[in-house]
């Protein structure tokens, strides 16, 4: 994946100590019908994003992963978005 | 008692009438078991992320409610036997969520892509 299409030295999307984004006191709430906040975090496909990429704690990585599953099955989000989706 | 937060999507083809009898129906069986309606929200007609039952479209309702558990399985009983609904979920949830929920406030479409600014995920994404 990353490490074979990346120079050696530079990681393309690694990004210097920024906070898990739940955290603190202006965050959003996790919530399953909030689907701008969880589209964040899922990629173009409609896959779960990793949390070494987005930051997010390993909790609320858990209940980010929760909402998601939660969404996905009242419709609300995509388990697969197909190619007419992409955009390029 | 715990709180729970019941959603159900209807048929497209369902009047808003039809879903307000149903909405009502639900929330009678509740109130008879003792609970307290707290929120009820029709978030109306939305598109769905995938087909159901060839459905591309469906009435969301949300209903927040106070109540023993049995009153939640009697109302999901009576959903799984329903025709019009094509999914509900019930989740109970520690405290009372304040104001209208998420899907109400948002007067724009919902469905954008929050990570159009940021590089493909990975190379095969991208591809």
């Amino acid at each position: 994946m990353s490490a074979a299409d990346a120079p050696t030295t530079s990681k393309p999307f690694f990004r210097r100590t920024k906070s898990c984004p739940f955290k603190g006191e202006n965050a959003p709430a996790i919530d399953w019908k909030d689907i701008k906040t969880l589209s964040r975090y899922i990629s173009e496909r409609g896959k779960m994003v990793p949390s070494r990429i987005t930051n997010v704690s390993q909790k609320n990585q858990r209940e980010l992963a929760k909402a998601v599953k939660r969404a996905r099955y009242m419709a609300m989000l995509p388990y697969v978005r197909h190619d007419a989706d992409n955009q390029r | 008692m715990p709180y729970y937060e019941t959603v159900f999507i209807a048929r497209q083809d369902l009047t808003d009438a039809q879903v307000k009898d149903l909405t009502d129906g639900y929330s009678k069986i509740i109130t008879a078991a003792g609970g307290k309606i707290h929120k009820v929200e029709n978030w109306g007609l939305r598109t769905l992320a995938y087909r159901i039952n060839k459905n591309r479209r469906g009435h969301y309702v949300l209903i927040e409610s106070d109540v023993a558990a049995p009153a939640i399985h009697e109302v999901e009983r009576t959903m799984r036997l329903n025709e019009d609904i094509l999914r509900y979920m019930s989740i109970r949830e520690d405290e009372l969520s304040k104001g209208p929920s998420v899907v109400m406030d948002k007067s724009s479409k919902d469905t954008g892509e929050g990570r159009e600014d940021r590089k493909p995920y990975s190379k095969r994404e991208a591809a």
